[in-house]
This record gives structure tokens, C-alpha cells and sequence, in this order.
């Protein structure tokens, strides 16, 4: 037993240009490339007895096209189901069974294609409704199921999450988001060899059991998210019509259609094209030694073959936007308005100072809620923000009406907030509050292994996790002259998309 | 060193990890751990009683130059007047919103905003949470700008009347998501109409409540003798105990108020309440494609000696994740839903509600309740097997240490304790946990099933799209009449304002 080391992050300070700055503090960050291609991130804390684990993949629906968009999430899902050796008492059967399976669901496809073809035509109304399948297809249900219920008797049910829970892990879980996937979990300091062994079996072996069914939990998740809340389909909508071209027009969720006919072959093309190491960054965050992680770490993901194409390069580069677009809506929600300008992506120089920006006018002492909120009492509720993502970026504001006002004043009003920050230069004192906040962010975001984990994930994912490290300093640099330029370049009228939603139904009697 | 770290962890183990790929094994279990000792942190090591009044857990850690404190109160709205209902979420945000000692509302939270101090007031049911995370480089001028916030608050006219009309809206969308109406609705179901938890704020109640009802219900409870303090961070254990004490002395300073006498000690959290009797109950919400579903049965206080054998049975249930029994047949098997879980939590003050929660799209709604009733009646039926025991276990106790993973949670853990009494009634709870799970055998988890999982008490929601959940799904014949209770009651949708049957 070693006696538990206190470390100080602070080991390196940055020091900023200005003096009433703080200091930032920098992450201790150790990078290793692995020869099959695999970045290695390494980040030493010994204070809890823990490691956050985890690994970004460089592919999200940004990565889709039509037809089968959603299925990075759907994938992201399937990598719980087990590899050859884990979630089956017999992996010989096991394989058979699946390749049966996936025969039937051959012709299942074909009936499909018959029933959309009777959609076009106007003969059915939905193909999700039962009372719409064909005879035909009703019987190789009854045959996938009676597949399903074979497989089944191999099956070692969620054996993946059992033998981690077993081991003291938690929080194990995983995102798809436009640019990236992510899985991470917190093991116990004494585990790591066996996070070693189930991520590097499941990237490197995995096998997609119960496909058809996680289909329909995505599914579910999807009318979860976005049909059955009052603003997830309007705003699906909304981002379809603001991005022009690049694929960030659907949601991760992937188009109903889409989402309900993905097969399992393109999953598995979808694997081998962008689940190769070379698109793969691993990262730990907690109580190891570097020395002994690396070595374990060459060890099991060394053993990975590096793929033999490196994944696609997304070409598209959105248009620029020459017109005004609108979209009202009436919802089941209170009035308010949404407006996108397209700006930069991560990692852009003008990305700092839209972020200032966005600082500037949102919080409860910035510039929206003192003048739409507290000064002409227009809105109840106001938001601003810069999103930076690898391809592409977006600066998004919003502002929810008071009652006796209407989504149209509210935007009038924002308008004329950018206009002062276009026509003349932030105070001093009001710049630096808010590179005050920023730098304090930096030790908050420091606050426990998995908070550092998913902030280098986001970093890698997005494009650069030196960024970590990185980024502050050039928040810290940016300018009044900056702040003003980027709302004069960017916040214009040619460069937005405004979505207004008024409430439908009255809920209730207002008093 | 005494106070820097009270966890005996082994820390980073040392090994010397065999490099050779070949040496990889086919399955886990081959693979041989270095043990890992942890022992719970230890109250008496940071307990402090203030001379001001309030019980303190002072935990350093110079990690980063940042410091937190969080304050428990008590006070909640169990203790609003009949007719003010919203008063206390009032209170709690004029705090730190309407101004307090010489600065107005502006001047106080921009100059929290210029030093990049968080700090946020919430007074819920049964208790007031003060929180400030401030730079160790403001810590004197932020706990003067507390010691403000906690004594001598403004309650500013126009802020009174800005958060009333944010409540307003906020009132108005409470039919909007569905989610919204199956949470209250459980609510209603579980605890009765007239239970303290269930009475919302309305837009007479909001309208009713004036500047001298926020003074008198602030003046009423904050006093020290009424707070339990946690501070982490970056501090010296004895220089902060003199900070705090300087903080904290004397009470409110409200020269109107002196008329009145300070509440003292809160009255006792009120612990009766009616189950509604068993049966299925709907809301239609018809635009909705997917319905949510909650089986709810009454539980346990979180000192019943069941604590652990249901703790172990929950997770076996639909606690445990991926691992448990509902999800592997509803979601993993069935894929009917994407979230479905139960939950057995042990009451502080009165018993929890054993529940089951899932959303499923409309014409699977009745099937997927099925399936949970069935699997809810097989964990009386017959003992879980020694894997799921042993899971559910090891679960459990490899885990335990989560719970102090930094040391905010340490200082927030042990000052929740002291706040709830559990420290003075069961003062050694985290150091015995894991010996009394690993005490639990299968007969006592089948027990607390047959005792607690009595499926003739089920009180089942659903909030939906009622045609399609009635018409349920050709491929699987259950129906919600189908089930314990025999009929389908429907709740009307409430109004929002009112809190009405509409």
C-alpha cells in the first residue's frame, strides 16, 4: 500500500497579460501516441482512490447520410451487447443464430420496401402502426421472434454491465453527439487492467446482439426526447432548415424512418470504417502511475490492428447564408423566439471573442437580462451562446415573452441590444467580469476525475484537447475592439435563422 | 497532516504490468486485482460546534484555490401559511436576488458577478440549502456579502414583483410536458391532496403573499441555531473557524421584526399521508405519442431495519441498471422502452414510495406494464439467485467509496448527516454499510418483496394518449383493464393556475 500523495494541479501557471487576471491552472496532461495509431491521454490524480476511464470516437451523425441517419447512436448502443467472449454461453451458436436472424430480416426488408411504396402511393398512412403490416411480414416476425427466443438461450443477458458493476464500477455510460462518441466509466484505482481488458475487447471484438430490439429502444428514445416533449420537434425542425449543407441538419436521434430500417450490416460497415485506432483517442483521469498506464495501455489496445483506410474527411463546407430564414410555430409552450446566426467552429480565432460575446449579453447581469428582463420587461427568461463544433458554428440567443408581449417584440429587442454592442465598445470593468468568470471556470472545471475526463473528451472530440490548456489564455486576450468586431461580422441580418413559437393552446385560464 | 485526509486508500497501486499481448486472458475473471483498502472519513475528525450556534464540517484541501460552502436550514414550505403557497421558493430566491445589508439587488449581484463567486439560496420542502463557491482570494469580502444575505436581506419591491411574474410563467407551462403531469400527479396519488408536499403555489396564493410575509418567514428561521454548515477547500482549519464564527454571530437584523420572536426550533415535519387505493389512474394527453408510467406501492423510513435486504432487492429489481430485471426484460428483451427503472428509497422524516417508472410508445403502454407487474410478483415468488445476490452486493460495497469521491461530497455528506439526525442516531451508519449489506441473504431479500411488493396495493399512472393506450397492440393482448384494480380511473388535467380539476 502506498501512502496517498497530494499533487498539486497547480504546478504550472500561466501568467496573463493582465495583472488582475487569475492565474490559470493548467492540466497536467501526458501524451502518448500507440503505434496502431491510438492517442493515449493521461492525466495523474491521486487524491480519490478512482479512475475515469474513457475513449472518444472522431464520428457522430455528422458522419451519417440520408438513410441512415442515427446510426451512430444506435451503434454507440450496441457496443453494450458484448464481444465473442462476453455475453454468450456458446459463441459458435451464438454466431449462427445471428446470421439466421439476420436472413429473415432480409425479407423483412423487402416487405418493408413494399410498404413504403404503398405509403407513397397513399394506401397506407404510417408504417409504424401494426394494423399496416402485411400478412407476410407479420409471419417472418413471427419467425424473427421465434429467433430471438433461441438466441436466447445462449444469451448471457447485459453480462458487459454486470461484470463492471460486479467490480465496483459506476457511472458507465456513453454519448453520440454531431462530431464524436464517447464511452466512460469510474473504476476502482485497483481495476484498471480491467477497464484495459473490457474497452480494448469491445473495440477490438464486439458483437452485435439484440440489434433489432435496441433498435426500438432508440426508438423510444427518440419519442422520448424529441416527439413527446412540446419543443423537440419543432426545434428538430428548426436546425433542419438552418444548416444548408452540412450534416448537421439531423438530429442524433436520426430521422424516424432512418432510425426504424438500419441493418445490421450497415452497422457493422459503419464499425470498420471509423472504429479503426487511428480514430480513437483513450483517456484517464485518476489514482495510476503513468509508467505502469502506458505499458498496460500498449498492452491491450496495442493488440487493436490499425485500420486499413483512415476514416473519410467530411468535405462540405456550408454555404454562406445569403437570405433571412422564419419559421413560427404554435406550441404547447409559453411564446418565445429562437434565433441562430451562423459564425465559426471550434478552434477558430474568432471563437474567443464570440464567446465573450455571449457572456456579455447572457447571465443574470449581462446585457440581455438587464435590458429585456429588468429594463422594458419584455421577456421573462433570456439566453445566450456561442457553439463551437468542429465543422461548423453557430451563435445562438433566445428570449421567452412576458405575458401581454409577444415573440416579436422580444426580438426586436435583442436586435437592438446587438446594435449597441456593433455601435460602441464594452466597458472595461464589464469585460473583465466576465473573463473573471471564465478564469474561475477553469480550476471549477477541475473539480473530480470525471469532470476532467469529460472535458478532455469534448476537447479531443471537438478537435484539439490541448484546448483544455489552451483556450483560456486566448479568452483572457480578447478585446473590446474584438467584441465589437465579431457582433458587427457575424450578428447580421443575411446570417440568421429566427424561429417563433407561440403558445396554441391556453392552458388554463390566465388570471 | 491530521486533517488533510482521513481515507486510508491504497492509492495508485503499484505493479508491474505483464506487456506481452499474449498473455491477455479470454475472459475477466482471470485477471487477479491488487486489493483495495477504504475506510469511510470519519465525522469527529471535522465536526466543529460553533459558538454561533451552527454544528460546522470543515474539510481543507488545496487542490485549487477555490472554497465552498454549503448551509442546510431548517425551514421549508411544510411551514408556509395556509393561502401563501410559493412563499418559501419566494424567500429563498429574494436572498440573493433582492438586494441585502448596503448593496441594492444590482450592486450585489454584480459584484458576486465580478468575482466570480456562486452563490444560491433554495428553500424546498423540508429544508433551506445556502450555497457559495467563491476564489480563496475573495474569501473575507464574500462572507461579508453572505453574512448579508443570511441577516439582512432587502426583499426589494421590484424583485418581488419580477420573481412573481417568472413564477407565473412557470405556472403556465405546467400541463405542457407530460413528464410534468405524471410527477405531480404521483405526487397526489402517493401522499393524498392535503399532504404538505402537494400544496403548489397558485396564482392567488402568489398574489397574496407580501413584502412582510417574506421578512417574517426569513426572521422566523434563519438563525444560526438552525443551520448546519459544510466548508471544503482551500482554508486553514482554525482560521476558518474563527471566519465562521464572525459570520454567523448574533441573527437577522431586521429592526421591524424585533417585535416578533425568532421561531426557534421549527415545528415537526408533518408524516401522515394517504396512499390512494390500488387501481390504474389516466390523464390524457393526446398529442403525445409515447406514454409514462409510474407503479407506485408504499416504503420504508431510511432507519427501518428492512433498509438493507430492500436496498439489495431494488437493485435485483430495476435498481441496478443494466443489471437488473427490468431492464433486461423491458428494454433489452422487449425494447419497449429506453429508460425503466424502480426505485426504493428510505424516508428521512416518513416512509418512501416504492416505485416503478417507464415511457413507452402509446399502443405498448399496457403490455409493458404487465411485464413489470409480472416481474414485481416474481420477487416474492421465488428467492433471487446467488449471482443476482452477490452482484447486487458486490454492486454496493465496490462502489461505496463514490460517495466521498471529492471533498465537497465529504463535507456535504457528513453535514446532511448531522442535519437529518442520522449522526446523532446512528452515528456510525457509513462505517457499518458494507457489513450490513454483505450481511443480506436471499431469504431476506424474498421477505421484504412479500412484505413491501404486494401487487393487490399497486397504484398504477399512466399519462397519454388514452385511445391508443386503451387500444393497446395486436401482438400482446394485455390490456390496463386487465390489471390489479380492475378499472381504469381517469384525473382530469389540473389547471395550472389553479391546481383545479379543470
Amino acid at each position: 500500500m502506498t501512502v496517498p500523495q497530494k499533487k498539486h494541479l497547480a504546478a504550472c501557471l500561466v501568467s496573463l497579460a493582465m495583472a488582475t487576471t487569475i492565474p490559470a491552472q493548467q492540466v497536467p496532461v501526458t501524451e502518448t501516441n500507440l503505434p496502431n495509431g491510438m492517442r493515449l491521454l493521461l492525466v495523474e490524480r491521486h487524491d480519490d482512490p478512482s479512475i475515469a476511464g474513457g475513449w472518444v470516437t472522431h464520428v457522430g451523425s455528422a458522419n451519417e447520410r440520408p438513410g441512415i441517419t442515427g446510426i451512430a447512436h444506435l451503434f454507440e448502443h450496441m457496443m453494450f451487447k458484448g464481444t465473442t467472449t462476453i455475453g454468450t454461453s456458446d459463441a459458435k451458436k451464438d454466431l449462427k443464430i445471428l446470421a439466421e436472424q439476420e436472413r429473415v430480416r432480409d425479407e423483412m426488408r423487402g416487405e418493408e420496401a413494399v410498404m413504403r411504396r404503398d405509403v407513397r402511393r397513399g394506401k397506407i398512412s404510417d408504417l409504424l402502426k401494426p394494423e399496416n403490416w402485411t400478412p407476410r411480414y407479420r409471419e417472418l416476425q413471427k419467425q424473427f421472434a421465434e429467433l430471438v427466443a433461441q438466441e436466447r438461450g445462449v444469451l448471457v443477458k447485459n453480462e458487459f454491465d454486470n461484470i463492471y458493476t460486479g467490480n465496483g464500477a459506476s457511472g458507465m455510460n456513453a454519448f453520440t453527439m454531431q462530431d464524436m462518441t464517447a464511452y466512460f466509466c469510474t473504476v476502482p484505482a485497483n481495476k484498471f487492467e480491467l477497464w484495459a481488458w473490457m474497452e480494448s475487447e469491445r473495440i477490438l471484438q464486439p458483437v452485435f446482439r439484440e440489434f433489432y430490439s435496441e433498435r426500438d429502444v432508440v426508438f423510444e428514445e427518440r419519442r422520448m426526447r424529441l416527439e413527446s416533449t412540446p419543443l423537440g420537434v419543432p426545434m428538430e425542425t428548426f436546425n433542419a432548415m438552418f444548416w444548408e449543407a452540412l450534416p448537421y441538419s439531423w438530429d442524433t436521434l436520426g430521422w424516424p424512418s432512418d432510425v426504424s430500417t438500419i441493418s445490421k450490416a450497415q452497422a457493422d460497415a459503419f464499425y470498420g470504417t471509423y472504429y479503426v485506432p487511428q480514430n480513437i483517442t483513450l483517456i484517464l483521469v485518476g489514482d495510476f502511475y503513468t509508467t505502469n498506464a502506458v505499458a498496460l495501455a500498449e498492452k491491450y489496445f496495442g493488440r487493436i490492428p490499425r485500420g486499413a483506410n483512415n476514416p473519410p474527411d467530411l468535405v462540405t463546407l456550408e454555404p454562406k447564408q445569403t437570405v433571412e430564414k422564419r419559421m413560427n410555430a404554435e406550441v404547447a409552450a409559453n411564446s418565445q423566439v429562437e434565433i441562430f446566426w451562423h459564425t465559426v467552429p471550434f478552434g477558430h480565432q474568432d471563437s474567443y471573442a464570440l464567446e465573450i460575446l455571449a457572456q456579455i449579453l447572457s447571465t443574470h447581469t449581462g446585457r440581455l437580462y438587464k435590458g429585456l428582463v429588468l429594463g422594458n420587461g419584455l421577456a421573462t427568461d433570456v439566453g445566450a451562446e456561442q457553439n463551437s463544433m468542429k465543422w461548423a458554428g453557430f451563435f445562438d440567443m433566445s428570449g421567452e415573452a412576458s405575458p401581454n408581449h409577444t415573440p416579436a417584440e422580444v426580438e426586436a429587442a435583442i436586435y437592438a441590444e446587438i446594435e449597441k454592442l456593433q455601435q460602441a465598445e464594452v466597458p472595461a470593468e464589464e469585460l473583465q467580469k466576465v473573463k473573471n468568470n471564465f478564469a474561475a471556470a477553469e480550476y471549477r472545471k477541475l473539480n473530480s476525475n470525471m469532470s476532467i475526463l469529460h472535458s478532455l473528451i469534448w476537447n479531443d472530440g471537438e478537435g484539439n484537447w490541448h484546448e483544455i490548456n489552451e483556450a483560456n489564455a486566448k479568452r483572457q486576450a480578447v478585446t473590446a475592439a474584438d467584441v465589437k468586431r465579431v457582433a458587427s461580422e457575424y450578428l447580421i441580418k443575411e446570417n440568421r435563422a429566427v424561429a417563433t413559437f407561440t403558445r396554441k393552446i391556453e392552458a388554463g385560464t390566465e388570471k | 497532516m491530521k486533517f488533510l485526509l482521513s481515507l486510508v486508500a491504497a492509492g495508485a497501486v503499484s505493479f508491474a504490468p505483464n506487456i506481452l499481448a499474449a498473455d491477455i486472458p479470454d475472459r475477466p475473471e482471470k485477471l487477479v486485482f491488487p486489493p483495495l483498502r477504504y475506510e469511510p472519513p470519519n465525522a469527529s475528525d471535522y465536526r466543529v460546534p460553533l459558538q454561533a450556534g451552527p454544528i460546522a464540517y470543515l474539510v481543507p484541501d488545496h487542490e485549487r484555490p477555490l472554497i465552498n460552502f454549503t448551509i442546510y436550514i431548517r425551514t421549508g414550505s411544510y411551514l408556509e401559511p395556509a393561502g401563501k403557497e410559493g412563499l418559501a421558493e419566494l424567500t429563498g430566491w429574494l436572498l440573493t436576488h433582492g438586494g441585502a445589508g448596503t448593496n441594492s439587488a444590482n450592486q450585489l449581484e454584480e459584484r458576486l458577478a465580478f468575482l466570480a463567486a456562486n452563490l444560491g439560496v433554495s428553500i424546498g420542502d423540508t429544508e433551506g440549502t445556502v450555497g457559495l463557491n467563491l476564489l480563496t482570494k475573495d474569501l473575507d469580502e464574500g462572507l461579508g456579502l453572505l453574512r448579508d444575505v443570511l441577516y439582512a436581506p432587502r426583499f426589494q419591491d421590484d424583485k418581488i414583483i419580477l420573481r412573481k411574474s417568472q413564477m407565473l410563467q412557470e405556472m403556465k407551462q405546467r400541463n405542457d410536458e407530460s413528464a410534468a403531469i405524471e410527477e405531480r400527479e404521483a405526487g397526489f396519488l402517493a401522499r393524498g391532496e392535503s399532504f404538505f408536499e402537494n400544496r403548489y403555489a397558485t396564482s392567488n396564493s402568489i398574489a397574496a403573499i407580501t413584502a412582510l410575509d417574506l421578512e417574517k418567514f426569513h426572521y422566523a428561521w434563519f438563525w444560526p441555531s438552525n443551520f448546519v454548515v459544510g466548508v471544503s477547500g482551500d482554508f486553514n482549519r482554525e482560521e476558518m473557524i474563527a471566519k465562521l464564527e464572525k459570520l454567523f454571530a448574533g441573527g437577522p437584523e431586521n429592526m421591524e421584526m424585533d417585535h416578533l420572536q425568532p421561531g426557534g426550533t421549527p415545528p415537526a415535519i408533518p408524516t401522515q399521508f394517504n396512499f390512494a387505493k390500488a387501481g390504474v389512474y389516466l390523464v390524457n394527453k393526446p398529442e403525445v405519442d409515447q406514454g409514462r408510467v409510474t407503479l407506485m406501492l408504499p416504503g420504508i423510513r431510511r432507519d427501518s431495519p428492512d433498509y438493507y435486504a430492500c436496498a439489495v432487492m431494488n437493485y435485483v429489481l430495476g435498481g441496478g441498471g443494466f443489471s437488473s430485471r427490468l431492464m433486461g426484460r423491458v428494454r433489452s428483451d422487449e425494447g419497449l422502452a429506453y429508460d425503466v427503472h424502480s426505485r426504493f428509497p428510505g424516508g428521512v422524516y416518513y416512509p418512501g414510495i416504492v416505485s416503478i417508472g417507464f415511457q413507452s410508445k402509446s399502443r405498448t403502454v399496457a403490455y409493458a406494464t404487465a411485464l413489470c407487474l409480472e416481474e414485481l410478483k416474481k420477487m416474492s415468488a421465488e428467492p433471487v439467485s446467488d449471482r443476482e445476490l452477490n452482484l447486487a452486493k458486490r454492486s454496493f460495497i465496490e462502489t461505496f467509496p463514490r460517495a466521498f469521491a471529492t471533498k465537497t461530497a465529504v463535507a456535504d455528506a457528513l453535514a446532511r448527516e448531522e442535519f437529518t439526525g442520522r449522526y446523532a442516531s446512528d452515528p456510525d451508519f457509513w462505517r457499518n454499510f458494507r457489513a450490513k449489506i454483505s450481511a443480506v441473504t436471499k431469504e431476506d431479500v424474498q421477505r421484504v418483496a412479500q412484505k413491501y411488493l404486494q401487487p393487490d396495493q399497486v397504484v398504477v399512472l399512466a399519462v397519454g394518449n388514452k385511445a391508443d393506450i386503451m387500444l393497446g397492440h395486436p401482438d400482446h393482448p394485455a390490456k390496463l383493464t386487465d390489471l390489479p384494480g380492475g378499472k381504469v380511473t381517469d384525473l382530469p388535467l389540473r389547471d395550472p393556475f389553479t391546481m383545479k380539476a379543470q
